[in-house]
């Protein structure tokens, strides 16, 4: 591959057809999305070209359906770096979307909200260090104990990619109201990345909610407790990140009004400590 | 959520968020014009089909690539569609049989490209902007476009200086989108 000669605008505005139609050799290409990053202008005519390239290549018809069976059996192909990417995007506040349960926000929409939202220290820290106190910390490595949670079928292929993967931990939170008891209500999965998810599927697991409550998770970082988002009604099993937080120690999950809240009054459901 | 009641943009973000129902609304949508373009590019189903995978598999993995702003989920997946087609038609086994008889294609390529061009578009208001067009400005797109040939490659088939092809395929381009947004064609697949 040749490297061109750095081309002025005006060279590559005459270009910029030729390049919409994949009709410039890869050196060439590179140095035009070199430009086009900086120049709104081509750009937008490089989306006009492909707009009309699109209209050209237009035959419609129906899909071939085996060719979709498989793609979807390819689905699980998924690296964790582009999981990571997504589930950066998980952090807002959700209600189940995740799963496909709620609305979908458009795309600049989701980016404009609020990654996190800050809540007081003094709930969640006190109650998980009483936790940490009276029940100790339970936390497990997954190594062989991941199998089963892998082969839960609401787990995507991504999801499953992200839990096989190393250093992934599970925290298995326990009731602060109940010391001792042997159910737990839900597990936390956290990858070495910074993707977690919460996994409530046991039947004696955090139970439904009304519809006007939600399911909130926190994380207690340093002296700061922050909402790691809303996990709707009923969540089976949640992602979220903590991609952008690290070093988060405690878990915790409080019972709120829909849409979540600021600062949580409430005691939390279910507490769990990360190990150091 | 209701997938088939969901614009294209929304489906994306619920590709994101590894929503497969979504992303099997998409192929159901978009999956006939993806495959299509790389059956019509690649001539031959093995490599198209596979084309067609990794495009929709892309957007599993980086739904974020996609830019409602810059234009239609479907322009996007098809220009991902033939970059990828063009890609095969490059490869250096292809460029080689290419090259052995380039001498004898140079002949008949406007006739076998304009055969499939006319055969498979469907869209009869851009057949007729594509046949508005004057040869000098269609040809080097439909070479480019449907033949996979670099705009240099298209200079020398036509015997034409690659300045003025590189200008020939944006001027033509720019004529073509005027020409069909005077009849009322709008961008493909803008969603619900």
């Amino acid at each position: 591959m040749t490297v061109p000669a750095p081309l002025s605008h005006a060279e590559i505005e005459e270009l910029l057809g030729a390049y919409a139609l994949d009709a410039v050799d890869p050196g060439t290409a590179a140095v035009v999305e070199e430009h086009l990053d900086g120049c709104v202008r081509c750009a937008a005519e490089v989306a006009q070209h492909h707009e009309v390239a699109g209209l050209m290549a237009n035959s419609g018809g129906a899909p071939p359906t085996a060719l979709w069976d498989g793609i979807a059996g390819r689905l699980g192909g998924t690296s964790d770096d582009s999981w990571d990417r997504l589930a950066a995007r998980l952090d807002v506040p959700d209600d189940g979307a995740a799963r496909g349960g709620g609305d979908v926000v458009p795309l600049d929409q989701s980016r404009r909200r609020s990654r996190r939202v800050t809540a007081g220290a003094g709930l969640v820290a006190a109650a998980a260090a009483a936790v940490a106190l009276t029940l100790g910390v339970q936390v497990d490595h997954l190594h062989s104990q991941v199998s089963a949670l892998q082969a839960a079928p609401q787990l995507s292929g991504a999801e499953r990619a992200a839990l096989a993967a190393r250093g992934t931990e599970r925290i298995t939170l326990t009731d602060p109201s109940r010391p001792g008891a042997h159910a737990t209500p839900a597990t936390i999965v956290l990858t070495a990345s910074g993707t977690g998810f919460v996994v409530n599927d046991r039947g004696d697991g955090l139970a439904p909610l009304a519809s006007d409550r939600t399911y909130q998770l926190w994380g207690v970082v340093g002296s700061r407790t922050i909402s790691l988002g809303l996990l709707g009604t009923h969540p089976g099993i949640v992602p979220f990140s903590v991609a952008g937080s690290p070093g988060v120690t405690t878990f915790a999950i409080t019972d709120e009004v829909a849409g979540g809240v600021v600062k949580s009054a409430n005691q939390p459901v279910a507490v769990g400590t990360v190990q150091v | 959520m209701d997938v088939e009641q969901s614009s294209d943009a929304n489906l994306v973000v619920a590709v994101g968020r590894w929503y497969e129902p979504a992303l099997a609304e998409v192929y159901r949508r978009h999956g006939g014009a993806v495959h299509a373009l790389a059956r019509r590019i690649l001539r031959s189903d093995p490599p198209a089909e596979e084309v067609t995978q990794e495009v929709f598999l892309d957007l599993w993995r980086n739904p974020e690539k996609f830019d409602a702003q810059r234009g239609t989920l479907r322009s996007f997946l098809l220009a991902r569609t033939h970059g990828k087609s063009v890609d095969v038609v490059r490869s250096e086994e292809a460029r080689k049989r290419r090259e052995e008889r380039t001498t004898r294609e140079t002949a008949t390529a406007a006739y076998d490209i304009d055969r499939e061009v006319w055969d498979m578009t469907v869209a009869e208001q851009v057949k007729d902007a594509l046949g508005a067009l004057p040869d000098d400005l269609r040809r080097p797109i439909e070479l480019a476009y449907f033949g996979g040939r670099t705009y240099q490659e298209v200079a020398v088939m036509l015997d034409q200086p690659e300045g003025t092809i590189k200008s020939r395929i944006r001027s033509g381009l720019g004529r073509l989108r005027v020409t069909l947004m005077e009849r009322g064609v709008e961008p493909a697949g803008a969603g619900l």
